[in-house]
């Protein structure tokens, strides 16, 4: 039987990064469905397309221009169409409040980008690998930032 | 010393009082007494006096009975011989009151005398009277009468004025006595009055002068209050400006923090990441050469990479909101074992620590010294020898640093941490705590040099302080104070 595939969906300036990001997918051995753009802007409007196969997992960078990813976190969180989108927050920084900050206003977890191919390889599995719709705990704070 | 300076001249001025007094008591005691002597003297002059007219009245008396009885003895007239008779009781109230006034023996003996010598002159005068009444008259008789009462009257005289000659001595001597008082007595108060006045000139002087210190002082002192207050004015302006600046330099800091987490890292990581990528998949289509640049971009990107995370450490370290809680140094010792286990494990290294106490710290902070030292120890291990690593705790006790601002009377734990490693020079002992100071060469050694700086800026949080002891080839020591 033939599994549905995963789709996912990255926002993130850096075309280095979307690049990592696509291709560590590709080498995974889970299907998965990866779309990419690349600031707040372009991501409001990606989901704002009412015939849009709402993506599995949201990975967020927090730090774009025209619009950071704290003001699409806030607005996806307060529209009831993508409550059961996880989102997953991909950034370069670890800070305490961009922690606290995200946790709060509703992610779902939080991926520190790694320096190292196969890691973020094996950050990206653990993330998908996860069983969204049953997962309680992501209200634990303990366990919001992943760590492999 | 201006305290001291003002009681004392009080205190002058409360003896000047006394001394200015007691030299009027002894002025005035003085002057009672000259002029007491001067009444007695006067006395004396008086008394002088009187006695010699009392004697030459007496003599006098005498000479008007002698001249009334030769008035009788030529008139035989009754009525001539009247002064004669009055004479005798007259010279008798004479003698009385002479007498009374006689003080010393010889003039008594004097008196005496006199008073002999004139009873036998009015006896020889009775006789001569006697003489003279007889009929008929004896001329003979009369005459060697008359021969003796001369006589006596001529002892009388000669008398007389013995006595006033002795009188006149007494005065004399008196007199004497009295001038030299006299002349001595002004002498000494003059003198007396002149060292009062010199003493209140002084006094004068000394307490004008006093005042005029004290309001020259007050002036200043009014002038320095001022300026005080103008200085702390101006001191608060400053400390104002200082504070916005501070503000400013903080909010700085913050982007500096954000730049170097972020804008720094992204970058880099991008960087070690197409490196993992090509190590990965392209290193096998390099040269020898290639591999070998390729191995030194890797090893310098993970250095850049260390220090950015040290520096952001560091400036983590400064941040002022950390809060202090109640924590078991043991458990934040354990905790940055466990973080070095694999490194120590590495090394064969072992750490004995004794007993560490429970304060009231920064717990992530303690814990980063911790690991932080610990590193530091295995980081400058000796290869040939295995890592011991020895925690000590001293009872609280005041820090005994000359020169610096802790507390003298505050009590200090005092944590070794030592090890066998390869130690420093004593001289370098204060280098290794500034940023970026390091004692040995990457290819040696390892290092960012911003680790032991964190560990200085740590206990400095903590309001302790961090040395260090170094022995080359033997170990290093660090001494850890915070405040028990």
């Amino acid at each position: 039987m033939e599994l549905e595939p995963i789709y996912v969906l990255l926002a993130d300036d850096d075309d280095s990064d979307r690049m990592f990001f696509t291709d560590a997918f590709e080498e995974i051995k889970i299907k998965t469905v990866v779309q990419t753009v690349k600031d707040g802007v372009e991501l409001t409007n990606y989901l704002s397309v009412p015939e849009l196969i709402i993506p599995h997992v949201l990975f967020l960078d927090l730090n774009m221009p025209l619009k950071g990813g704290m003001e699409c976190l806030v607005e996806i969180r307060q529209n009831n169409r993508f409550k059961d989108m996880a989102i997953a927050i991909y950034s370069t920084s670890a800070s305490e409040e961009d922690i606290e900050d995200t946790f709060v206003k509703g992610a779902n977890v939080y991926i520190k980008k790694p320096s190292d191919f196969n890691q973020l390889k094996k950050l990206l599995t653990k993330v998908i690998s996860m069983n969204w719709q049953y997962h309680t705990s992501w209200l634990n704070k303990e366990i919001f930032l992943l760590n492999l | 010393m201006k305290h001291q300076n003002l009681f004392s001249a009080s205190f002058y001025l409360k003896v000047i009082f006394a001394a200015s007094l007691l030299i009027l008591v002894t002025i005035s005691a003085i002057t009672y007494r000259h002029t007491q002597s001067l009444t007695e003297s006067i006395g004396w002059v008086m008394h002088a006096y009187k006695t010699n007219v009392q004697v030459e009245q007496l003599f006098s008396m005498l000479k008007d009975a002698e001249t009334g009885q030769r008035g009788f003895i030529i008139t035989n007239d009754t009525v001539l011989l009247e002064p004669y008779n009055n004479a005798r009781q007259q010279v008798e109230n004479a003698f009385i009151q002479l007498e009374k006034q006689m003080e010393t023996k010889q003039q008594d003996d004097h008196l005496q005398n006199l008073h002999r010598l004139i009873n036998a002159r009015f006896a020889q005068m009775e006789v001569t009277l006697s003489v003279a009444r007889d009929q008929p008259l004896r001329d003979d008789l009369l005459k060697s009468s008359m021969v003796a009462g001369k006589a006596i009257m001529d002892s009388i005289h000669l008398q007389v004025s013995k006595m006033a000659a002795l009188e006149t001595s007494y005065l004399q001597d008196r007199q004497a006595k009295y001038e030299y008082k006299a002349s001595i007595t002004p002498l000494f108060s003059l003198l007396l009055l002149l060292f009062a006045l010199n003493v209140f000139i002084f006094s004068y002087w000394k307490i004008s002068h006093d005042l005029n210190t004290l309001k020259h002082k007050n002036q200043l002192l009014i002038l320095q209050s001022d300026s005080i207050a103008h200085a702390e004015e101006r001191n608060n302006m400053a400390l104002r400006e200082r504070n916005h600046e501070l503000e400013q330099k903080n909010k700085e800091l913050a982007s500096f923090n954000h730049v170097a987490s972020h804008d720094l890292q992204e970058p880099l990581r991008i960087v070690q990441t197409y490196i993992s990528r090509l190590t990965e998949k392209e290193i096998g289509l390099m040269s020898a050469k290639g591999k070998d640049y390729f191995v030194r971009i890797k090893l310098a990107v993970t250095r850049m990479r260390n220090l950015i995370d040290a520096l952001l450490l560091f400036s983590r370290t400064n941040r002022t909101d950390s809060i202090f809680e109640i924590a078991d140094l043991n458990l934040l010792l354990d905790n940055a074992r466990h973080d070095l286990s694999h490194l120590l494990e590495q090394k064969k290294g072992s750490i004995i620590a004794a007993q560490l106490p429970t304060l009231n710290v920064i717990p992530f902070q303690i814990q980063q010294l911790f690991t932080n030292l610990i590193g530091n120890s295995i980081k400058y291990s000796k290869p040939e020898v295995p890592l011991l690593i020895l925690i000590n705790c001293e009872k609280p006790a005041p820090i005994d640093f000359p020169n610096t601002r802790y507390d003298h009377a505050r009590n200090y734990y005092k944590i070794a941490v030592s090890d066998n490693g390869i130690g420093f020079e004593q001289m370098y002992a204060e280098n290794i705590f500034t940023l970026f100071q390091r004692l040995h060469h990457d290819e040696e050694y390892e290092g960012t040099g911003i680790g032991l700086s964190i560990c200085k800026k740590i206990a400095e949080n903590h309001g302790g302080l961090i040395t260090a002891e170094g022995k080359p080839g033997i170990g290093a020591t660090f001494f850890i104070y915070l405040p028990a």
